[in-house]
């Protein structure tokens, strides 16, 4: 029965989005033929476990298994997230991995890659890992969920006009929320899921923004693509 | 070498005197920080971590190269006033038997740590013709990068090489040609860029992730608990 604390969770997250700047890798689990995705919370050593068949690939002794409560919530999500993936992405691949949290509650992570198809020489992909903590309380009717997402987001592309393009990097970030909880532990799916969706979707308004307006705006800034000498006597003209 | 890789191959601003002067592997005298600035020809002691010029005297201009070097750096002056809110450029000259070389170094960079941004151009023209006129080999690279840094890490590197002979005729004419080419070769580039990222955010962004589902409704997830009691009574029967 694998238990992770609280204390190296926090520390992995701090890790993780230190360390951010590879897109998430992806293996094959040979048992189900489903690709699954890899990070520090399904690894132990060289082997990782898929969230499929819940083995270790490479195979591996007594590897580092969620608890039979953990596995149960894992399949609920992977089969939510599975759907949801779908809705938004129409393709790729999303994993979640839960695990008991030595102080009480459980912390998850839900990842989901996207590669863009190939399009007029534009190579793409989308990486979110979102990690969640959630702690019951108030008698078993509520919990609380704080969940730190990050999605990189990298677009490269050769062209004659414009040469060799790369557009990358990430953003990151974090909610607390309380919401209901019922005895039956799809509640939990429910509430991870909502924040989950309504995160992303605000970070995906915002990358809109940063990747194709900010950095655009900067070099527009730094260049001119009006005429600066007739500009400025135009204005004169015009005061 | 005592000289950053970074500056090596573009160049940042150093000011003395209120003239700007770049910092450019072309204009290093000494391989580490005296550096030459060929308009007011003169050799300058740079101090990286200030991004000051001191020690500023007398430099040793090639007097061969002088009167394309300086035609060329008049009529940049006029395209980058024209084309740059702000610049630091240097046009380097050296007369080598028959054949002139010059160098075209422009950079701008904006330094906004307020709204955690920065960002640099830096273009760089090598040209080459023999003193009798004819053709210019032309050659050379422009490189913008961008970074911006709140709350996550988005960085934009793009990097163009261009290619091209030039009719040098006569001294005026050859410096106008030579602009102009730089001229067209930066704004076509520039223009590359800003249809890529017209096509990037409105293909290639919107076919990785939805706004919203196909319903325009957010995801009803307690639908999605019936699934998995299917599934459960799926796995019992088998």
């Amino acid at each position: 029965k694998a238990v992770v604390s609280t204390q190296s969770t926090g520390h992995l997250v701090d890790e993780l989005l230190s360390s951010i700047d590879q897109p998430l890798k992806v293996a094959k689990d040979p048992k189900k033929n489903k690709d699954y995705l890899l990070c520090d919370y399904n690894r132990d050593g060289d082997s990782y476990r898929s969230p499929w068949s819940n083995e270790f690939f490479p195979p591996i002794e007594d590897g580092n298994a969620p608890s039979d409560r953990m596995r149960k919530l894992e399949e609920q999500a992977n089969d939510a997230f599975d759907v949801y993936r779908e809705q938004y992405f129409d393709g790729g691949i999303s994993s979640c991995y839960f695990w008991d949290e030595e102080h009480g509650g459980f912390s998850g992570a839900i990842l989901i890659k996207k590669t863009g198809d190939l399009k007029n020489k534009f190579r793409s992909s989308w990486d979110s890992i979102h990690v969640i903590e959630a702690h019951e309380k108030g008698a078993g009717r509520n919990a609380h969920y704080k969940l730190i997402s990050t999605v990189m987001l990298w677009l490269q592309n050769t062209r004659e006009g414009s040469g060799q393009m790369d557009l990358g990097g990430s953003l990151s970030r974090q909610v607390e929320k309380d919401l209901p909880v019922t005895a039956d532990m799809f509640s939990h799916i429910v509430n991870i899921g909502g924040m989950v969706e309504r995160m992303e979707n605000n970070i995906r308004g915002i990358l809109e923004t940063v990747y194709f307006g900010r950095t655009l705006t900067v070099l527009n800034d730094m260049r001119s693509l009006v005429d600066l000498e007739s500009k400025k006597a135009h204005d004169k003209l015009n005061q | 070498s005592g000289i950053n890789a970074e500056y090596g191959s573009s160049g940042i601003n150093a000011e003395y005197g209120g003239t700007p002067a770049l910092v450019t592997k072309d204009g290093s005298v000494d391989g580490s920080k005296v550096f030459y600035d060929p308009g007011s020809n003169k050799n300058f002691t740079y101090k990286y971590l200030t991004g000051e010029a001191t020690n500023v005297e007398g430099g040793t201009r090639d007097n061969g190269a002088e009167k394309w070097r300086k035609a060329v750096e008049d009529a940049l002056a006029g395209y980058l006033k024209d084309n740059f809110p702000a610049f630091g450029s240097a046009v380097y000259g050296k007369l080598e038997g028959d054949t002139v070389s010059l160098t075209v170094a422009i950079e701008n960079h904006k330094y906004n740590p307020d709204n955690f941004y920065c960002g640099k151009w830096t273009s760089r023209w090598s040209v080459e013709f023999p003193t009798s006129g004819g053709y210019a080999k032309v050659s050379g690279h422009m490189k913008v990068q961008v970074h911006y840094y709140e709350d996550g890490n988005v960085q934009l590197h793009t990097k163009k090489s261009a290619e091209e002979s030039v009719q040098m005729g006569s001294v005026e004419e050859g410096a106008r040609n030579l602009v102009e080419f730089i001229g067209r070769a930066e704004r076509e580039y520039q223009l590359g860029i800003n249809e890529n990222y017209r096509e990037m955010s409105a293909t290639t962004f919107k076919s990785l992730r939805r706004a919203l589902p196909i319903t325009k409704n957010l995801v009803d997830w307690h639908k999605l608990h019936s699934l998995n009691i299917g599934r459960d009574l799926m796995n019992r029967t088998t």
